[in-house]
């Protein structure tokens, strides 16, 4: 098992404690992981795809050539990356003119397309290639007696023709099931598949609409589980549902929300016994009291 | 009522270039009800802006800033049970008002031709050697050579190239 890992932008440069904990993870369960040198933006929706579509497909591509030379697939954890990325893609293989102007366009860097490799999102490559046995065997802090929600990312479910591989795609399992892994019960509730609302421009362009959105998903998950924490997979949700806590604490005057929220790698990555302050450092909701709780430390 | 007197009547065909026949759409409002931007104030409606598109109202959606607030998640997409690719369109609608009015430009592509990235991935070094990693990710921050022939490519798209005084070196 061998995969160009994808860094996109925001992982690492926000959060590269995600970027450590997927680097120490996943060859550690026999996924290597090889770097994408030179890559760039995937590019995001809304930046080249909301202005030029052919220039935003060869920006796409760009990233595809590296991989494409290396032969291997790319991962990654972001769910806006995986989705412009397998959005292009399908474009790029189904409209020949399209993948002719891009080719051109990448040429005098010596550079092309031809859509040998596929796009992975690491849900995907956990589940599917890893296994959930592997992991429940390479951990030294399993999760007992914790209660958690996931959050599944959004881009990784629709179009399910295009970036699905959950199945039902409205009735997704997979992620609940790499947290099961790790020896945690889930609770599901109300508004469990709601998109976090962090993508795009819904936060810039209406904070008020975007956070009532947020608080929604939240005060369910307050009232209807017992959850200690909130795993996601995706950069986006990561950030989000931690700075929306924090928002809806300040709205009400207390501190009353405070899940701390998890990537699954960096969950993993604590229960597989690697150093916290590497892996699971920088959040704005406190997770030491419950990585102390897992780690017995 | 609606006033039809300017309207550009090729509008749906400037629009539907590169997503799916908007001609299809029969406003049924599940594209609306299941988008979280239509929580939005103003809401994002995609199911309007559809109706703006087939009936020309070309000022109309000049000024209309709401396809700016969709978040990507395509829920859309999946439920539109005419095909009609609700997110496509959106897309193709904020691609329209970018060429006919370049402030509709999100500054996020100057900041990709400039480095490569919508992040400064080249100043958080700190921040990454504290966890551990390379201080400069091996992405094209870390080869300015190949930044050169990033930028190289962009300057041959429409978009960079009829807008050049956005994109700096
Ligand atoms: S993709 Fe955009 S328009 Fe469609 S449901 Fe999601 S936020 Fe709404
Ligand atoms: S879901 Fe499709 S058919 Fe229904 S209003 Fe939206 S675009 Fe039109």
């Amino acid at each position: 098992m061998k995969y160009g890992f994808f860094l996109g932008c925001n992982v690492p440069a926000v959060r590269p404690d995600v970027e450590r904990a997927i680097r120490l993870t996943m060859p550690a369960l026999g996924a290597e992981l090889v770097d994408l040198e030179g890559s760039v933006c995937c590019p995001a929706f809304g930046a080249f795809p909301s202005a030029d579509e052919t220039a935003g497909l060869a920006v796409s591509a760009w990233n595809f050539s590296i991989a494409e030379e290396m032969g291997v697939d790319l991962v990654t954890e972001c769910g806006s990356c995986y989705s412009s990325l397998r959005i292009a893609r399908k474009k790029l293989l189904e409209d020949g003119e399209k993948r002719e102007a891009v080719n051109r366009l990448l040429k005098p860097a010596g550079k092309s397309f031809s859509g040998t490799v596929a796009v992975r999102h690491i849900i995907d490559v956990l589940y599917n290639d890893v296994g959930t046995e592997t992991i429940r065997g390479a951990l030294k802090f399993p999760l007992e007696g914790v209660n958690a929600t996931v959050q599944y990312p959004c881009h990784t479910l629709f179009p399910s023709e295009i970036v699905g591989f959950d199945s039902p795609p409205g009735r997704p399992r997979m992620l609940q099931e790499l947290v099961e892994a790790l020896g945690a019960t889930v609770q599901t509730y109300s508004r469990e598949l709601q998109c976090c609302g962090g993508a795009g421009g819904f936060t810039k362009g209406s904070f008020a609409g975007a956070s009532e959105f947020a608080f929604k998903k939240l005060d369910a998950m307050k009232k209807e589980t017992d959850a200690e924490l909130i795993v996601v997979s995706c950069i986006t949700c990561l950030e989000h549902m931690d700075r929306m806590q924090n928002e809806m604490n300040k709205k009400n005057g207390d501190s009353a929300c405070a899940f701390p929220v998890f990537d699954y790698n960096q969950l993993l990555a604590v229960c597989m016994g690697f150093d916290p302050s590497q892996v699971a450092s920088i959040s704005t909701i406190p997770r030491d009291g419950l990585i102390a709780r897992i780690t017995r430390s | 009522m609606t006033d039809l007197t300017n309207i550009n009547t090729a509008l749906w065909r400037e629009i539907t270039e590169s997503c799916g026949d908007i001609r299809k759409c029969f406003n049924c409002n599940t594209c609306v009800a299941g988008c979280p931007a239509a929580e939005g104030s103003p809401p994002l409606l995609i199911r309007n802006l559809v109706r703006k598109v087939l009936l020309g109202l070309e000022e109309a959606l000049l000024e209309d800033e709401t396809p700016w607030l969709c978040v990507t998640c395509s829920a859309c997409e999946e439920m539109c049970p005419m095909g009609v690719h609700p997110f496509e369109v959106c897309l193709a609608i904020r691609r329209w008002q970018s060429r006919n009015d370049e402030t509709f430009i999100p500054a996020a592509i100057s900041e990709i031709f400039e480095t490569g990235h919508t992040q400064a991935l080249g100043q958080v070094r700190e921040k990454r050697r504290a966890v551990g990693l390379d201080e400069v990710p091996p992405t094209i921050v870390k080869f300015p050579e190949l930044l050169e022939k990033f930028r190289e490519m962009l300057r041959n798209t429409d978009i960079v190239r009829d807008n050049e005084y956005m994109f700096k070196d």
